[in-house]
């Protein structure tokens, strides 16, 4: 046998025999608690038996390999020549061009001078302007959008206005009162 | 409180002797064992013995025999309600058995080798 596979006498060196075979010992323990993680997770996520299923459902979801088909057996560019109805303008479009058509249309996307159009579309309605994040972010953004703005602003200040308005009617006939009150009071005689 | 400890009944006897004594029997071998096992880690050998030891018990089947035995106890305790315990508790002991004298002898060797370079008495 080779020096290196006795193991160390001595007295010391019982203690490190000892702590060799302590440190064997923590490794294996790692080693059989890796494989019992492993295997838990495999029972809990369901993957654990199923390297035992049956022969038939093994063939159903064989790998397919055959052209203009994906792995899976699906047909993958059938769409591409199909032509769709929009909803908002009802003309039909092409698939691969439908999304973009989209953000023009409906005035939605990244690309569309969205504000433009909600001006155009609220100048036709005569409504309200809907308080989005995405509209104040846009307002906030351009120079051109001063008109409304200006109309925000201008009704918040009409707010303000009428609760003074009631504030000072309040204060006036208080002031009213008090006035009545003290000066009919000196008339009287206790 | 460990039973150990009543044979020095009063706060004070364990404090003034107690402790010291076990302090000192523990501290030379618990501070070598530290520093050792500091090494091993900061070396990166203790990462290289795991992947020695994983590749080892794969290549001699230890892997799928323990595996096989897992299935065991899981279709002995059911599906639903195998814990993480049960299978620590059934599998770890019978791997530490099932671990060949080749690779036992050969990470013990490793290990030595090791100490014989670094470890300072």
């Amino acid at each position: 046998m080779k020096m290196e596979d006795m193991p160390l006498s001595g007295p010391d060196n019982t203690k490190l025999e000892a702590l060799v075979h302590d440190i064997y010992s923590e490794l294996v323990e790692d080693a059989c608690l890796g494989l019992c993680f492993e295997v838990h997770r495999a029972v809990k996520q369901g993957y654990f038996f199923l390297d035992e299923t049956d022969q038939e459902s093994m063939k159903e979801f064989e790998i397919v390999d055959q052209p203009g088909v994906d792995i899976f057996g699906q047909v993958y560019n059938q769409w591409k020549n199909k032509e769709c109805e929009c909803p908002n303008c009802k003309r039909l479009i092409a698939a691969s061009r439908f999304a973009p058509h989209l953000e023009k249309c409906l005035g939605m996307g990244r690309n569309s001078s969205r504000i433009a159009n909600r001006r155009l579309a609220s100048n036709n309605n005569m409504s309200k302007s809907e308080s989005d994040q995405e509209d104040n972010d846009d307002l906030n953004d351009n120079d051109w959008s001063y008109g409304a703005e200006k109309k925000a602003k201008k009704r918040k200040s009409d707010k303000v206005f009428l609760h003074f308005k009631q504030l000072s009617f309040i204060h006036l006939s208080l002031q009213i009162f008090l006035f009545i009150h003290f000066s009919c009071g000196e008339n009287v005689d206790h | 409180m460990t039973p150990f400890l009543d044979v020095f009944c009063t706060q004070t006897d364990r404090h003034n002797v107690f402790y010291p004594l076990l302090r000192q029997i523990m501290n030379k071998d618990s501070q070598m064992r530290a520093a050792i096992n500091q090494k091993l880690i900061e070396m990166g050998e203790r990462e290289r013995l795991k992947e020695l030891l994983r590749a080892k018990l794969v290549e001699c089947g230890w892997r799928d025999q323990l595996k096989a035995h897992c299935k065991d106890v899981i279709r002995e305790k059911g599906l639903e309600h195998v814990t993480v315990e049960d299978l620590v508790t059934e599998v770890t002991p019978k791997g530490r058995a099932l671990v060949p004298d080749s690779v036992k002898k050969e990470l013990l060797q490793r290990i030595r080798a090791f100490l014989a370079q670094h470890a300072t008495l």
